[in-house]
């Protein structure tokens, strides 16, 4: 039992985080609501509209299309990410030189921009100079070189090969310190069984890095429902707007149109929803291991 | 003794001190910014200024699309800069927002601003009072390759004289061969086509943006005729593949590939020219509209007006006083191909010769710029109702579905 004096000294020693969440966080939250029940434009001016914003969002075409859109892409290119990452964890897992050199290259993209990546990539894609095109037609893939940028399903496809080049190490390193938690008993015992290399990989690897897989996930999906910079730089919503994502509409919202007041309600509206989805995530992946 | 010698030491100190504190206090440094894809003319108009006036002006160039929310935010938190230079499409919104200070007397007791040309006086104007002046102008022109008019059995000297002769010209062009074109536009880039297609509209007697609710949106025939070119030239592959993507990259890049024989483009593509492809043999005119003698331009590039909340306001109204003067005119713009926003300057002696940029100066002074607000909004942005008319229309080949849908979106934007 702490006495009241060791009390105050650990809230003396939590008071730093806290002052930091309390003016990072929670001020500019509730900033963000107070602005989210006004009209306020970018260029001032506005006033208290109570809810009209967030009724506003719920018949704005425009934004559920920018949401079904970033489902879409999240949900393609999470589990692209995860399988990607878990293969290359099994494949760098032992510290051979070679298996940490191979780890060293795939996580290098990881620490480049995003912004700098995907300009890269754009220049890559590109119809007339790009590599990437050059290389397909040589390998005799496609016929004539594409434009990546002129469909949506192009498009994003282009987008999810840069972005997985660029992240796919994060996942990697994530998964690897789950596994590589892995007692060598637990191995070495099931070895001795007659466990075969993937019956070790199903039956011990993949549940007992389970938690690095989820948290994994978790950090993919947020990541990927939050996508502005790749879309921004890579396909500019194009074509027709069929590939703007929730927050290059947040964005367009807030900034190009000046509707300061309407961009925070869809930031509040995206923020609810991607909280309930982490937090079903989490309760499922609690249920599992419960059962 | 000692006492004289600390003297004779400390007495040159304290004066030494005191003119550099003058000089701190005194110097009135002025801090300006400009966006960046007018960074270049800007900096040789502060450049000249500086040469010749105490009160230097430090320049900044701000990325393009981040201009608008920096200069919202320094005012709102009363940090503005002395001086700004900006894409004159935001004028409107800003003089109705009361980010910027009223130069109404000081411009009309200034003789030099009777002659400034009648877009940036429009442009600049809200109820009456006025609010800044063109400082880079800029234009838009149609230019053409004329290699490729030799070649194609074309006239080099005849440019076209309207829409039809655009797309006639450019299938003969066409016929080349492989890998030439007869026309090119950016297809994904609402400003370059708002600055480059919307005036051979304009030229045919169209009316293209609301000013509000009530007021006319893509009325006239020339909206349809000249998007119904385009789709035809698009479909016949006249235009390059990768057209339907180009937001502005290349825009400019195209042209100077040299195998596309017509496009439109601004009067910065002049000294770019000169620079850069001094033996590319082109020629320059108005752009034109549905028939022979009807001609017009988007008259763009940058106005510079002083943020309200500045700390140097009276060096700053010299600035935009001295802006309008024949030494900025002549030495800063002409002397570099700059177009002048004076009409009375406009034939000077950098410019004797010149065809093109005697070419581009009457674009100028024949062409429009529309006075709306939310322009960003209506045009400029990737999801614009002027974008999707022109994408919808030229690549899906819907082109009166199109323009229904986008007056129907420009018109609830100008209600709003």
């Amino acid at each position: 039992m702490l006495s009241t004096n060791n009390k105050y000294v650990g809230l003396l020693y939590l008071s730093p985080a806290l002052l930091f969440v309390a003016v990072f966080v929670f001020y500019p939250l509730v900033q963000l609501i107070m602005i989210s029940m006004t009209s306020e434009s970018l260029l001032g001016g506005g006033e208290f509209v109570w809810f009209d914003n967030y009724l506003l969002a719920f018949s704005d075409r425009s934004f559920w299309m920018s949401f079904w859109f970033t489902v879409r892409y999240t949900l393609i290119i999470t589990p692209i990410l995860m399988i990607l990452g878990f293969l290359l964890a099994l494949l760098t897992m032992q510290n051979r030189p070679l298996a940490q050199l191979t780890r060293g290259v795939v996580f290098l993209p990881v620490v480049i921009g995003l912004a700098s990546s995907s300009l890269l990539w754009v220049w890559l894609f590109n119809q007339q100079v790009g590599l990437f095109n050059k290389a397909l037609v040589d390998l005799g893939v496609i016929e004539e070189p594409l434009v990546w940028f002129n469909r949506a399903n192009l498009g994003m496809t282009a987008v999810i090969v840069s972005v997985v080049w660029k992240v796919v190490g994060f996942g990697m390193i994530i998964m690897l310190s789950g596994m590589q938690s892995i007692s060598h008993e637990v191995v070495e015992a099931s070895m001795i069984d007659g466990a075969s290399y993937w019956q070790r990989v199903r039956k011990i690897i993949l549940p007992l890095s389970a938690r690095a897989i989820l948290l994994a996930t978790l950090i993919s999906a947020i990541g990927s429902m939050l996508a502005f910079d790749q879309f921004y730089l890579m396909t500019r919503g194009a074509p027709r707007g069929q590939t703007f994502t929730s927050v290059y509409w947040i964005y367009q919202n807030s900034f190009v149109y000046f509707k300061l007041g309407y961009g925070s309600a869809l930031s509040i509206i995206l923020m609810v929803v991607i909280m309930a989805g982490a937090a079903l995530q989490i309760t499922l992946q609690r249920r599992g291991e419960t059962a | 003794m000692r006492r004289s010698k600390m003297l004779a030491v400390a007495l040159p100190l304290a004066v030494g001190l005191a003119g550099l504190m003058t000089t701190t206090v005194f110097a009135q440094n002025l801090s300006m910014w400009v966006r960046e894809s007018a960074a270049d003319p800007g900096k040789l108009m502060v450049d000249l200024w500086n040469q010749t006036h105490e009160a230097q002006i430090e320049l900044t160039a701000i990325p393009d699309n981040q201009l608008v929310t920096k200069l919202a935010t320094s005012v709102r938190a009363g940090d503005a800069p002395d001086l700004i230079s900006f894409d004159l499409i935001y004028m409107p919104d800003f003089m109705r927002a009361g980010f910027l200070a009223d130069l109404t007397e000081q411009l009309q007791a200034d003789p030099n601003y009777e002659t400034h040309i009648q877009a940036y006086k429009d442009i600049a104007t809200y109820e009456d009072r006025i609010y800044g002046v063109g400082f880079t102008p800029d234009v838009s022109i149609l230019v053409w390759n004329k290699e490729l008019f030799r070649q194609a059995g074309l006239d080099p000297e005849v440019p076209p004289k309207t829409i039809y002769e655009i797309h006639d010209m450019a299938t003969q062009i066409g016929a080349l061969g492989d890998d030439t074109y007869g026309f090119y536009f950016a297809g994904s880039c609402p400003g370059c086509n708002i600055f480059v297609t919307s005036p051979l509209m304009v030229a045919g007697g169209a009316h293209i943006l609301p000013r509000n609710g009530e007021d006319a949106a893509l009325e006239g025939d020339a909206i349809r005729e000249v998007l119904d070119q385009y789709r035809q030239m698009w479909e016949e592959g006249l235009i390059p593949e990768a057209a339907e993507v180009d937001a502005g990259e290349n825009f400019v890049s195209a042209f100077t590939a040299g195998n596309v024989g017509i496009a439109g483009t601004g009067g910065f593509l002049l000294s770019l020219m000169e620079r850069q492809f001094p033996d590319f043999d082109y020629g320059v005119t108005l752009l034109p509209g549905l028939e022979e003698g009807q001609v017009s331009g988007f008259v763009g590039g940058d106005v510079v007006a002083i943020p309200t909340g500045g700390a140097n306001e009276e060096v700053a109204r010299e600035f935009v006083t001295w802006v309008l003067s024949d030494e900025a005119q002549l030495e800063g713009l002409a002397k570099n191909s700059i177009l002048t926003t004076r009409t009375d300057l406009a034939d000077n002696e950098y410019f004797a010769g010149n065809e093109k940029v005697q070419a581009t100066a009457q674009a100028l002074e024949a062409g429009y710029v529309p006075w709306v607000f939310r322009f960003a909004d209506m045009v400029n942005s990737d999801s614009s109702p002027w974008i999707n008319m022109l994408q919808r229309a030229i690549f899906d080949g819907d082109v009166d579905g199109a323009i229904e849908e986008a007056r129907a979106r420009m018109l609830e934007i100008a209600s709003q």
